[in-house]
């Protein structure tokens, strides 16, 4: 975007009695999603041979539980003091970063030697620690990883507890809320789009893991049989709760957008998330990967849009080798769900024309 | 490069828009998109969806190899489906998105069909054969359609035919050219298409998503190449580092200086930052001091993603101004 067209669009808002003042004569750097992959990557192998330092140099921090988790402990403080001196500082940053991981995988270590074998006593206080984390370190990159340690951490605890079958459609909710509250929080926008964005990886994850109850029980971490609170019927909840989080995820951005629900171009949508809603029930992947699109689309993101192609591509061949169901069933609801949006698509082109030329510009 | 929504955020953080207003903001900038708009992607999306279900739906359908279903039904079925694919092909046209569309779903059809032949008639192919034969027979639809995900799907079945003509044959040709060979050629494969589709496209906006994903793969090829030369020193002959090199220099010239795109230069940085940390690794850590090494390794890690960092920043914000 040029300067003339930032001048613009600032008159746009000075008119619409926005802002006052001039034009911001500076813009911010930005950095794109690719850059910071690049140092989270980069700041993970770093953090390896941190870690593999500290317990090869001081191998009582391996050995016993309180050395570790205090020089754990110790590693994460300097790392917050380090992000919260120097918060541009581009090396800063990346040693800070490594320095926490390395802090994290410690206390990680220690964690399973003060409670062995209690899974979920680990797994939550490692979520409390990725809390803190997340709080104060006031750092992008920090924070989404802080995000997908903490979620991670509290869907292994909430399996452990027998909620294995709901925690998709929980992180799935906390996704969708994050994303629909990224305006509405606008002063929170270093806590929240960090925390969004978190949500959103672990989403994906989950999509291509989420497997079989029968794979699931045979062995929990080596412990034997996995507890499910409500059977096999927990899975039909567990999808349907992602069905009903697409439709209200649908029905709050077209709220947004001052659409009424009741008729019309409003009612067809709401309409539209049930089918994709029902078609979940059996491929919840589909439901996920929809909502996805819609809130990138609906929030200008086009990071999130493109995760949203990249989730449903990936489900597409988890689902091939899903054990739920035979491929024959596969087959019925994919062709039925196939069929069901094509001709959707007809009904809209019908009822709501858009010119064909237009097609064709956009084609 | 900058979206109003980066703008508007911007003025966010430097608290020249109050935070109560952003909403507001947001709909007065044309951010969040029209009915209009709305309506062209639902448009997209049904239709995407609808086609990749559907195409899925008929492949898991023949690869579960139903014995009730005689041969002739499913032979007949897989025909009636690419005869109605190609039916609405001829009736949209293909400058249209749906005759597009229609065109990638008869296309997977048509690996559906061969793959059938394969489970019906035991010929003895071999599993290169179905992939290289599925590319040949779409080509003229790929040429015709000039779709960029055709064209990624056609790329995509030659790199699966050649790794499982490799898996078929690769014990001889192991022998004699050693066993990165399949790497080699899976580089080429892919690089060959990265720069025609590059100078085809004469750094045009359009499809670079395609583009990125070419690079990707013939970045992390020619990489795994490097990776291979430094830890097996002894047994390749280091044309894969000399390769390496040569690569990330052309990649340097044309993404940095000809075709700006800063994607490529990251997927850069980060392949020195493995390939230097493979090398420290596989010299440093026999040397005895392993911790010293390690302790090394990981700073030369941290300052080289961070010196990366912040040179890629400088680029993509020097660009904009």
């Amino acid at each position: 975007m040029s300067t003339a067209d930032s001048a613009s669009l600032w008159a746009q808002l000075k008119q619409a009695g926005l802002v006052e003042g001039d034009v911001p004569a500076e813009t911010l750097a930005v950095t794109p999603w690719y850059i910071r992959t690049m140092l989270g990557i980069a700041g993970w192998i770093g953090a390896m041979f941190l870690f593999g330092f500290v317990g090869a140099a001081f191998s009582i921090v391996m050995k016993s539980a309180a050395s570790g988790l205090l020089v754990g402990a110790l590693l994460c403080a300097g790392a917050t003091v380090l992000f919260r001196a120097r918060p541009n500082g581009d090396f800063f940053n990346q040693f800070a970063l490594a320095v926490s991981i390395a802090g994290q995988s410690l206390i990680g270590v220690g964690l399973g030697q003060l409670l062995p074998s209690q899974i979920a006593l680990i797994a939550i206080a490692f979520a409390a620690l990725q809390v803190g984390l997340f709080l104060l370190i006031p750092n992008f990159l920090h924070r989404v990883l802080s995000t997908m340690g903490g979620i991670g951490a509290l869907v292994v605890a909430f399996s452990d507890w027998g909620f294995y079958s709901y925690t998709q459609a929980i992180v799935f909710a906390a996704f969708g809320w994050a994303w629909l509250n990224e305006f509405r929080f606008a002063g929170r926008g270093a806590e929240i789009r960090p925390l969004a964005y978190g949500l959103t990886l672990i989403v994906i994850v989950e999509l291509v893991t989420q497997s079989s109850m029968g794979y699931w029980r045979a062995g929990w971490m080596g412990r034997g049989q996995m507890a499910f609170i409500g059977g096999a019927l927990g899975f039909w909840i567990g999808a349907a709760l992602i069905g009903a989080i697409t439709v209200w995820v649908v029905r709050k951005l077209l709220l947004r957008q001052g659409i009424a629900i009741s008729r019309g171009p409003g009612l067809a949508a709401l309409a539209g998330a049930v089918i994709v809603g029902l078609i979940s029930l059996k491929a919840p992947g589909v439901g996920v990967a929809v909502t996805m699109l819609l809130l990138g689309y609906a929030n200008a993101n086009r990071v999130l849009t493109g995760l949203g192609m990249l989730s449903l591509l990936a489900y597409w061949s988890y689902y091939y080798y899903s054990l739920e169901m035979t491929l024959l069933e596969k087959s019925e609801v994919l062709v039925c769900a196939g069929v069901v949006l094509i001709a959707a698509r007809l009904a809209m082109k019908r009822r709501w024309p858009i010119g064909d030329g237009e097609d064709a510009r956009h084609a | 490069m900058k979206t109003r929504r980066h703008i508007l955020l911007d003025w966010l953080e430097q608290d020249r828009i109050a935070a109560e207003n952003l909403q507001d903001a947001l709909a007065v900038a044309g951010v969040f998109p029209s009915a209009a708009n709305w309506r062209r992607f639902l448009d997209q999306l049904l239709l995407w969806l609808g086609a990749l279900l559907l195409a899925a739906g008929v492949i898991f359908f023949l690869a579960y190899n139903w014995n009730d279903l005689g041969r002739f039904a499913k032979f007949g079925l897989v025909e009636i489906v690419v005869v109605g694919a190609l039916i609405v092909i001829w009736r949209a046209g293909l400058e249209n998105i749906a005759g597009k569309v229609t065109l990638l779903a008869a296309s997977l059809f048509v690996g559906a069909l061969l793959a059938l032949v394969g489970q019906t008639y035991q010929t003895g192919a071999d599993t290169f054969e179905l992939f290289a034969a599925w590319a040949v027979l779409i080509l003229p639809w790929v040429l015709v359609g000039r779709l960029a995900a055709l064209w990624l799907v056609w790329i995509g079945l030659l790199n699966l035919a050649t790794i499982f003509y490799y898996q078929t044959f690769g014990g001889l040709f192991g022998l004699l050219f050693g066993a990165d060979q399949l790497l080699w050629v899976l580089f080429v494969l892919n690089t060959i298409p990265l720069v025609v589709w590059e100078v085809l496209a004469r750094g045009g906006a359009r499809d670079r998503w395609a583009i990125r994903i070419l690079a990707t793969a013939s970045g992390a090829l020619v990489t795994a190449l490097a990776i291979y030369a430094v830890v097996e020193w002894r047994g390749s002959n280091g044309l894969g580092l000399l390769a390496w090199v040569a690569y990330f220099i052309g990649v340097y010239v044309v993404y940095r200086h000809m075709v700006l795109d800063v994607y490529v230069l990251a997927g850069g940085v980060l392949s020195i930052i493995v390939v230097v940390t493979t090398w420290l690794g596989t010299h440093l850590m026999k040397s005895g001091d392993a911790p010293g090494a390690m302790l090394l390794i990981g700073m030369i890690v941290i300052g080289l993603s961070a010196a990366g960092g912040w040179w890629l920043k400088q680029v993509v914000n020097g660009a904009k101004s």
